[in-house]
């Protein structure tokens, strides 16, 4: 049965994946260009485990879950940086601490609670065909308020990125910067995996930044192009979804890596 | 003169290690001081100080006739730190892009670059001979080049003061003798006051007016000319050493 | 170095190494028998046929995913101290045939309560066909019986009880059933009646396979949304343990309602506490088929 494309775009459910999946796509590319240049980039995963315990620990006392994990993840995300520049461990080894500890709290506090609830499973894989308008509106919402801040302080994060040390004597306070970078993350993890997914958001952390790396010529052209490719993995992810009958969070991760494939080589061959 | 730097009794300690111990010297404007010592008499750590990175335990510092606690104005300085291409070296950043960064400290938040920002970094590049590397990415240049590239950061909001650590250890001869007459020129013809760090004593006498020389404390500090007329120092160096230093001149 | 000894010793017995497990039992009454059992349906039928003279367990807690359940170690003890240990089957609790060679029991009795009834390739929801149940209860008996041959009388009475329940259950679905205005149940879930729409003849369309992990693709809820418009379907049916998000969705786009069917794979807690049966549960989903196919 063929339909035509404004046909698939005529369905809200569509409208909705394809609205929330760029934004969020979007958000967590760009945010990710800095976390991995920074060595932190598992820092999405990590802190999607660590959303996993306070979700189940949120269940456990019987709060809101988004609520409670709000700010249990950002304390966490906190913890790994002083953990990083206290605990003589490198940001990747600090994550993979806070990451563990978060994913075995919540396995205990699932299991004490008698199993793993399946509103627990639920918030884990986020489905981005099933994305509701008030997650969309999240989405919308959530992404504006972090892009407006990096680009007014696009030049600090630049700098701090690029050279903590050299940040620092042009008067820029990377411990604040560095915060800010991290805090941000935090909340992005948890609203997103809420949208669209563990699976999702942390590849949208890595797979646009590292293509970004391979083909941009520049700060501002790889902020540029990890955008773009995010944006282009979900657009095609979803039509994948939808042309090929495939699940479509993953097909947007596979047409994420084919992306980076395609710019790697490109690389090599020049 | 107006003083550039003034620092009074100070200390500084890696918890029981005693790196800087009642350090005093003052330097003038114009001056172009190397700052000598074997590795780990506390140079590059007496520098951090001068530039707000590390707190000592004690003592006064002013920069630029300000005293360093309430000191903001860091466009006006200008650094080069040590290894600086140790920096990641899969950043994806352009020329034109680094150098604009060292633009920032003259910003108030949000801190944009404009048009006439672009021409002074043009400037900046023009003055080191690399405005054709200006789109090149920063990752493809040979040591040398980064080096000028770094160098033209520290210079772009013209400052009145110009610290370097080591700045000459990855360069090739060629591409050292130009780095040093393009000090020299700063220091001659703009009046730029010029700490350089340098663990080659025997170089620094070439081109350097005054020289400092830590061991945790002051051993020596003043007029290159004065070093080469002590006893005392001769004591200390070694004619040999002496002699090596003050035979460039 | 005697430190971390000594430290290591100390955490162990923190964590209760060294004591003995306590055993889950409700009644320590020893005259009852005891029976642990996996799912739900066969947790109710045991306790029918049990009555008061057996101590039932549910072994995999309410409001638990069954098809990821992995046994703890108190579980497999609880097990081996038991008279009877029942499953549905080894297609649904995979877990089972691994832990045989643990069982030290000689006396145990070991029930694969699907022994006898035709099995779906890939669908593990046996005891959504009547007939099935009739079957498991039967082989539950069996083995209750063997180990309390005194008390044989007493549970065949209940089995016999049981079974006219599910006879008069059987014929109630097969005349609502048979009244319906539409035969097509739109579930937004993962793929569980298929033994229901079996045996009553319906028809069946669910967004998600047959695990309740997979996601749904663009063109599955697509052509089930054109589907629901075209066929003029008014209910779109949900899961009780899963995300009703995919339900959610396709209802919202095709202007339909939402009814829960549960699978019975497991209730919520509340309700097996409060003494809801499998077949108060099961009358409940008819009740809903009932609004939802349109029936009398």
């Amino acid at each position: 049965m063929n339909i035509s494309f404004l046909e698939f775009i005529s369905y809200s459910f569509v409208q909705r994946a394809f609205i929330s999946g760029i934004f969020v796509g979007v958000l967590c590319s760009i945010l990710g260009l800095f976390l991995v240049l920074r060595k932190l980039s598992l820092i999405g995963d990590g802190l999607s485990h660590v959303s996993f315990g306070a979700i189940a620990m949120g269940l456990f006392f019987g709060l809101y879950p988004i609520y409670f994990a709000i700010p249990v993840v950002i304390l966490s995300s906190i913890f790994i940086v002083k953990l990083t520049h206290k605990a003589k461990i490198y940001g990747d080894t600090a994550i993979g601490v806070v990451s563990s500890v978060g994913l075995a709290g919540g396995v205990l506090l699932a299991s004490i609670s008698h199993g793993f609830n399946v509103s627990l499973l639920s918030y884990l894989f986020g489905n981005i065909l099933a994305i509701s308008t008030s997650e969309t509106y999240l989405s919308i919402a959530l992404s504006l308020f972090v892009l407006v801040t990096v680009y007014l302080l696009y030049y600090e994060l630049f700098s701090v990125t690029f050279n903590e040390e050299q940040a620092n004597v042009t008067g820029i306070k990377s411990d604040k910067i560095n915060l800010l970078l991290v805090i941000l993350t935090a909340i992005t993890v948890v609203l997103s995996i809420r949208v669209v997914g563990i699976m999702l958001v942390s590849s949208f952390f890595i797979l646009p930044a590292v293509t970004a790396l391979q083909i941009s010529n520049g700060f501002k052209s790889a902020i540029f192009v990890s955008a773009l490719v995010a944006i282009v993995s979900v657009i095609s992810g979803i039509c994948a979804s939808f042309y090929l009958d495939l699940p479509a969070g993953a097909s947007i991760v596979i047409v994420n890596f084919i992306i980076f494939l395609f710019s790697f080589l490109w690389r090599k061959g020049m | 003169m107006t003083k550039i730097v003034e620092v009074k009794n100070l200390n500084f300690s890696y918890g029981a290690f005693e790196v800087l111990k009642d350090v005093n010297f003052s330097i003038e404007n114009g001056d172009y001081v190397g700052l000598g010592g074997y590795n780990g008499s506390g140079k590059t750590t007496l520098v951090k100080i001068i530039l707000g990175l590390i707190s000592p335990n004690s003592g006064d510092i002013s920069v630029l006739g300000k005293d360093l606690k309430k000191f903001k104005q860091w466009s006006r300085i200008g650094y080069l730190p040590q290894n600086v291409s140790l920096f990641n070296p899969i950043f994806p950043a352009t020329v034109y892009e680094v150098v604009s960064l060292g633009l920032i400290s003259k910003k108030k938040f949000p801190r944009r670059i404009t048009k006439a920002d672009e021409k002074t970094v043009d400037e900046a590049l023009q003055e080191l001979e690399i405005l054709d590397l200006k789109d090149k990415m920063i990752s493809d240049l040979s040591g040398g080049q980064q080096q000028r590239v770094f160098l033209a950061r520290a210079l772009v909001n013209d400052p009145e003061l110009l610290i370097l650590d080591e700045p000459s250890n990855a360069l090739d001869a060629k591409t050292r003798n130009n780095f040093f007459n393009l000090l020299n020129r700063l220091n001659k013809k703009k009046g730029m006051t010029i700490i350089l760090i340098t663990h080659d004593i025997g170089h620094i006498g070439e081109h350097a007016n005054k020289l400092l020389y830590l061991e945790k404390s002051v051993v020596f500090f003043g007029k290159l000319s004065e070093f080469c007329h002590s006893e005392k120092m001769e004591g200390v160096f070694g004619h040999e050493s002496q002699h090596l230093i003050c035979h460039q001149h | 170095m005697k430190k971390i000894i000594i430290l290591s010793m100390l955490i162990l017995s923190l964590t209760g190494c060294g004591n003995s497990v306590p055993l889950k039992k409700v009644d320590n009454t020893k005259n009852k028998i005891t029976i642990i059992t996996t799912l739900f349906p066969v947790y109710d039928f045991a306790k029918s046929i049990g009555g008061n003279k057996a101590d039932v367990i549910l072994l995999i807690p309410p409001g638990t995913e069954p098809h990821g359940y992995e046994p703890t170690a108190s579980d497999l003890v609880n097990i081996n101290n038991a008279d009877v240990f029942a499953y549905t089957g080894d297609f649904m609790e995979k877990w089972v045939s691994g832990i045989l060679n643990s069982l030290t029991n000689p006396n145990l009795e070991i029930v694969d309560t699907s022994k006898g009834t035709e099995i779906i390739s890939g669908d593990p929801h046996i005891w959504l066909d009547f007939e099935h149940d009739k079957i498991m209860a039967k082989n539950i008996a069996d083995a209750i019986i063997k180990k309390d041959i005194n008390n044989k009388n007493y549970y065949e009475k209940n089995l016999q009880d049981l079974t006219e329940k599910f006879n008069k259950i059987d014929n109630d679905y097969r005349t609502t059933i048979s009244s319906c205005q539409t035969k097509e149940i739109v579930y937004g879930g993962h793929y569980a009646f298929g033994y229901l729409v079996r045996r009553f003849g319906l028809e069946y369309i669910a967004a998600q396979g047959l695990s309740p992990d997979s996601e749904p693709t663009a063109k599955g809820l697509i052509d089930l949304v054109d589907q629901v418009k075209r066929d003029g379907v008014k209910y779109i049916f949900y899961e009780e343990l899963a995300s009703p998000k995919v339900a959610e969705t396709i209802s919202h786009e095709a202007n339909a309602k939402m009814l829960l069917l549960n699978n019975l794979e497991s209730l919520p807690k509340n309700d097996i506490e409060n003494g809801k049966t499998f077949i108060d549960a099961m009358y409940q989903s008819l009740d809903n088929i009932k609004v939802g196919l349109d029936c009398k």
